[in-house]
């Protein structure tokens, strides 16, 4: 694969520009998209990028249709991929299931936007709920929530090998903030990291003869009988469950003496993370944990932090009305731990919030 | 004008307040066409409190257009027409210079100057080759405002090795350096030794909404 960079670099960017030179690191060949805030400038600039290096593009008539687009070029064993956000995503959500159902190495950016409907252009976490468990019938997928520009950089490259690696459709869940927001970071090629980039592989138009050469394809996202879909159903949760220990990333702190530990995902963990060490300054113990991957979830792992010291109470810190809190406690059922929230929809959180929220309750 | 987050708010925000407290009458226009209801928005009171007239669409006007999208500010039409100084704040975009042609008057001026802000640290003005089509791409350039920086990881060694590539392109280009800039935290770096002068300033765009 060609190097994109001569070497490693130091760079003032933003979120949507990191995401763009980072697919153009991992090797990809192709974006498909429409324009939606505030994702934009990830289209803006690949497509400013992909007339030099040889990538292609293609504005499509809505996100249904980016979505599907996505999925007929990785049938090619084209490195593909979209962005989008709010409504965007939600009209992706047929194609998404679709990935799921066809077990499809789609990678798509989300930069969550306030809704419902357009709400705003600015930023929320309003769309966890939707970019974790929005397709219809059970498929399965795979969301990274990042905090930060190199996050985001590196991410993007993970994200593509986890897709082509896995074959379970891969998101990086951003929000409008890190979608805009300039940050230095280091934009490098993934070789220069040790980092090996899957190999790409046609799924259809394959050589050879169906029952003597090779075992025929079945990319199939309809069956006829009950029996049929129920077999794929189980087949693919028992694959996923399989992989879940490897594909679980997360990020504690302090947790080993936590009398309160406070849980957040993306640019909101940032604040929890000023806010903890301004707690501890103070003498209160808090303890910080981050779930990297919302889905597959840490669960096991955050049941094991809870219970070290044994923490007294939990607070679910998100920019959004509970989709943390309800995806948090779906996946501890049964701890005894108190949950607190601090729910600000569609707004940012700052460290003096999440100190506010935890004095009020301690 | 100059590439998306090369500093060009900062620069006229800064470059505004510098005349005003020469005791100027002096007019910001945002003039951003790609986000138009965001860059100023957010910091217009506070900029009309220190004495500033803002050309920007406030809450009140812009409820209901939500989105982004190309609309002018009626004002920033004929903002040429106003008294004192006034700074154009041209948000990026693929028309460069070309703009300016939605402002009346703006080639007739005399006394436009068209001035453009680079940050070496910006990939896509991120290496000698690079500066050179960029600046080709904007059109009428009149003037170069140097302001390579690395947000708050900014040393004067990367804004030196930056800015000396961003001179030697505009010396080839036949563009004349208006000034370097840079942010007042390093104020008290020691550097004196500056070959282009330098213009200290303060942030206000992190306070703007992104």
């Amino acid at each position: 694969m060609p190097q994109i960079f001569e070497a490693s670099k130091k760079a003032f960017i933003t979120g949507n520009e990191a995401i763009a030179w980072a697919a153009l690191a991992a090797g990809a060949e192709i974006m498909f998209g429409y324009p939606i805030t505030p994702q934009n400038e990830v289209m803006h600039y690949w497509t400013r990028l992909a007339p030099e290096y040889g990538k292609g593009f293609l504005q499509t008539e809505d996100e249904l249709s980016a979505g599907f687009t996505v999925c007929g070029a990785v049938q090619s064993g084209k490195k593909a991929f979209t962005a989008t956000a709010g409504p965007g995503n939600v009209l992706m959500q047929e194609p998404f299931g679709m990935a799921e159902a066809m077990r499809l190495p789609l990678f798509a950016v989300i930069q969550q936007r306030g809704g419902p409907s357009s709400g705003t252009v600015v930023y929320s976490q309003q769309e966890v709920t939707l970019t974790t468990y929005g397709g219809n019938g059970e498929g399965h997928r795979i969301v990274y929530s990042t905090a930060t520009h190199q996050e985001i950089y590196d991410y993007t490259i993970k994200g593509f090998n986890t897709a082509w690696k896995y074959r379970f459709p891969t998101f990086l869940l951003g929000d409008g903030y890190q979608a805009k927001m300039r940050e230095p970071l280091e934009m490098y090629n993934p070789e220069e990291h040790g980092i090996e980039m899957v190999k790409t592989y046609p799924l259809v138009g394959l050589q050879g003869k169906i029952g003597e050469d090779r075992e025929p394809q079945h990319l199939c996202n309809i069956y006829s009988l009950e029996e049929e879909l129920y077999e794929v159903v189980l087949k693919f949760a028992a694959e996923y469950e399989a992989i879940t220990p490897e594909l679980v990333e997360y990020e504690e702190k302090g947790c080993e003496d936590a009398e309160i530990i406070i849980l957040s995902h993306g640019v909101v963990s940032r604040a929890a993370d000023d806010a903890v060490k301004i707690l501890r300054a103070q003498g209160i113990k808090a303890g910080y944990f981050r779930p990297i991957t919302l889905r597959p979830f840490p669960q096991k792992q955050l049941r094991e932090a809870i219970n070290r010291k044994p923490a007294r109470k939990l607070l679910i810190a998100e920019s959004a009305y509970g989709q943390l809190d309800r995806l948090t406690k779906q996946e501890i059922y049964g701890e005894t731990v108190a949950i607190e929230n601090l729910f600000m929809p569609g707004v940012g959180i700052i460290d003096y919030d999440i100190i506010n929220k935890v004095k009020s309750i301690m | 004008m100059g590439e998306y987050a090369s500093g060009k708010s900062e620069v006229a925000i800064n470059r505004a307040l510098e005349l005003k407290r020469q005791g100027r009458e002096v007019t910001l226009v945002d003039l951003d066409t790609v986000e138009p209801f965001y860059t100023l928005r957010t910091l217009k009171n506070d900029l009309e409190k220190k004495g500033l007239k803002v050309l920007a669409f406030t809450r009140a006007q812009s409820f209901g257009l939500g989105e982004t999208g190309a609309m002018l500010n009626p004002a920033a039409r004929w903002a040429l027409k106003q008294e004192g100084d006034i700074i154009l704040d041209v948000g990026y975009g693929v028309f460069g210079a070309q703009t300016l042609n939605l402002v009346e008057g703006a080639y007739e001026s005399p006394e436009l100057k068209i001035m453009a802000v680079i940050n070496y640290s910006r990939p896509m003005t991120g290496n000698r080759e690079r500066i050179r089509s960029y600046i080709k791409n904007l059109g009428r350039v009149d003037a170069i405002v140097a302001n390579t920086h690395m947000g708050d990881e900014s040393t004067i060694d990367i804004i030196k090795a930056g800015n000396q590539e961003i001179f030697i392109v505009a010396a080839e280009l036949g563009i004349p350096i208006a000034y370097q800039v840079l942010d007042e935290k390093l104020k008290d770096s020691g550097e004196k030794n500056w070959e282009i002068p330098v213009k200290y300033i303060k942030r206000f765009m992190p306070t703007a909404i992104w």
